[in-house]
């Protein structure tokens, strides 16, 4: 089968390779994933008891508290983080949580932004992802 | 500025700030005249200590006044409401980067009334969704909703990027609430807070049809529940918000007006109710209660002792808890067997930790927050139901 394309802008430049793991609803990490394990613990998000480990999270927005950044940090801290983020709008939680992944882990979480939320049904949980930040696309089979 | 010149807590700041401002599509860095940075370990986690002791331990100072949001414990008497010795250690390593690193010690989020006193015009860096409501829309500064991590970096750095919230042409409403009655409860302010947030998406509301007698706790409460329930960051009060005197200045044309009614308020409280069960904690003062709300908690609670098994918390900075001490307000809601507790807040306590599974208040703010977690059940009530209920 071809690979399909989906084209954004990257925020944090990198590639990363993973299991696509797919949000339609606005999505924070804080209170909402439990870092000691990278469960999704919000019970109002539609990936409740799913795990971002090593996973292409996808979700249209960010929401919620301004601390969701630390609350991601903490994921990779533990080591239970998501391998690339893909979002429709700027979440700037995701944006300041792996530049300090970088900064104080040396943890690479590539960031892209654009995609919208409409592409994320054909792509589906699941999925094997190619996320290549440095050109904005991300790919899958 | 040269690397080596700027000193390496000042780079990193840099660093951190420029990448966002790239990733926000921000057109140049501005300086600040405040900032306001936050401390909660329950939050920051073992990754926030890392962070701040990143900027601290590199020689980090805080270029502008920088106040400092509530801690997860009681920084005086955390013993007293049964914090383990760990967990205290680890909140006192986050306390200790930030007094190195010059910030105000003040541990509140209503630094607005207590401590950081920006004025109209400024543009400021604060982190703490409530704190920047108020800032956008009764102190009439500029202020992004600034996330952990970036919040130290613009009070390092003086800066920020100028994006969202500092242009002019995202600061017009483009949508208008308007109160379908006139007799507010403390709790319909609250409500009304939250449909707002609810129902804005990502438009800037203006409310229209306050009660002339709003103060500015009742605004503080509003707004607080407005940013836990959407994304605002700024509410145009016609009369109140500085330069929204009237509804076409904040709107520059018509836009959508959508009527608050009664039964919108109620479906806000059965949304926040999850459970009709006793609670075994009551709180009050999230955002931070101000001196005049603790007196009236005290003339609430005149007379009356509270029932066993149940415990009041009232939250509030170090500095209303000092007046409250002096004026004998702290006796009078001690009498009742309630208690104040201050440098923390219970949105941002390990409320599960310390064995609380029904938690009732008149904050929506606190309602939505740790009922998305599931794992306590929230009720929500005004004040006056909640004392009657809870005390004999």
């Amino acid at each position: 089968m071809k690979p399909k394309v989906l084209r954004g802008r990257g925020l944090i430049r990198g590639s990363a390779r993973g299991e696509a793991l797919v949000s339609q609803k606005a999505f924070t990490f804080a209170h909402g994933v439990d870092p000691s394990t990278g469960d999704v613990t919000d019970v109002r998000s539609d990936m409740k008891g799913m795990n971002v480990r090593g996973k292409i999270l996808f979700y249209p927005f960010g929401k919620g508290s301004t601390t969701a950044s630390s609350w991601f940090l903490e994921t990779v801290r533990l080591g239970n983080y998501p391998a690339a983020i893909v979002t429709e709008g700027v979440d700037l939680s995701a944006v300041i949580g792996s530049v300090m992944a970088k900064e104080i882990y040396g943890k690479d979480v590539p960031v892209v932004s654009g995609v919208p939320r409409t592409a994320y049904a054909s792509v589906g949980t699941g999925a094997a992802v190619t996320v290549d930040a440095d050109r904005g696309e991300v790919t899958w089979a | 500025m040269l690397r080596g010149e700027m000193g390496e807590a000042k780079q990193f700041a840099l660093e951190i700030v420029s990448k966002v401002g790239d990733a926000v599509g921000a057109d140049a860095l501005v300086p600040i005249k405040s900032a306001h940075v936050l401390a909660h370990y329950s939050s920051l986690h073992d990754a926030g200590v890392d962070v701040l002791e990143r900027f601290s331990d590199s020689g980090g100072k805080f270029a502008v006044p920088t106040s400092v949001d509530p801690a997860s414990i009681d920084l005086q008497n955390w013993r007293s409401f049964g914090i383990p010795e760990e967990y205290a250690r680890q909140q006192f390593r986050l306390c200790d980067a930030y007094a190195r690193m010059g910030g105000m010690r003040c541990w509140t989020c209503v630094q607005y009334q207590v401590c950081n006193f920006p004025k109209q015009g400024e543009t400021v860096a604060w982190a703490e969704s409530s704190a920047v409501v108020f800032a956008n829309s009764v102190l009439g500064c500029r202020s992004n909703k600034i996330t952990a991590g970036m919040d130290v970096a613009c009070a390092v750095l003086g800066m920020t990027p100028r994006f969202g919230m500092l242009l002019d042409e995202n600061r017009r409403a483009t949508v208008a609430f308007r109160l379908g009655f006139k007799e507010l409860s403390d709790l319909d302010y609250r409500s009304v807070g939250f449909f707002i947030g609810r129902n804005s998406g990502a438009r800037v509301p203006a409310l229209l049809g306050l009660p002339a007698s709003v103060t500015s706790d009742q605004i503080k409460h509003l707004g607080a529940a407005a940013a836990a329930a959407g994304p605002v960051m700024m509410i145009h009060f016609p009369g109140i918000t500085p330069g929204s005197d009237a509804l076409s200045e904040a709107t520059n044309g018509g836009v959508e007006e959508i009527e608050i009614t009664r039964a919108d308020l109620e479906d806000v409280e059965s949304d926040l109710n999850q459970t009709s069960e006793k609670p075994d904690l009551v709180a009050f003062g999230v955002p931070h209660l101000s001196i005049n709300e603790l007196g009236e908690l005290a003339r609430m609670l005149e007379g009356r002792t509270l029932e066993k098994g149940v415990k009041m918390y009232a939250y509030t900075s170090s500095q209303a808890y000092d007046m409250a001490g002096r004026a004998g307000i702290s006796a009078a809601i001690e009498r009742a067997g309630a208690k104040i507790s201050h440098s923390t807040d219970a949105e941002i306590s390990p409320l599960k930790r310390l064995g609380f599974n029904t938690v009732m208040t008149n904050s929506a703010k606190l309602a939505e927050i740790v009922s998305s977690e599931g794992e306590i059940k929230m009720r929500y009530a005004p004040q006056k139901k909640i004392i009657e209920e809870v005390t004999g």
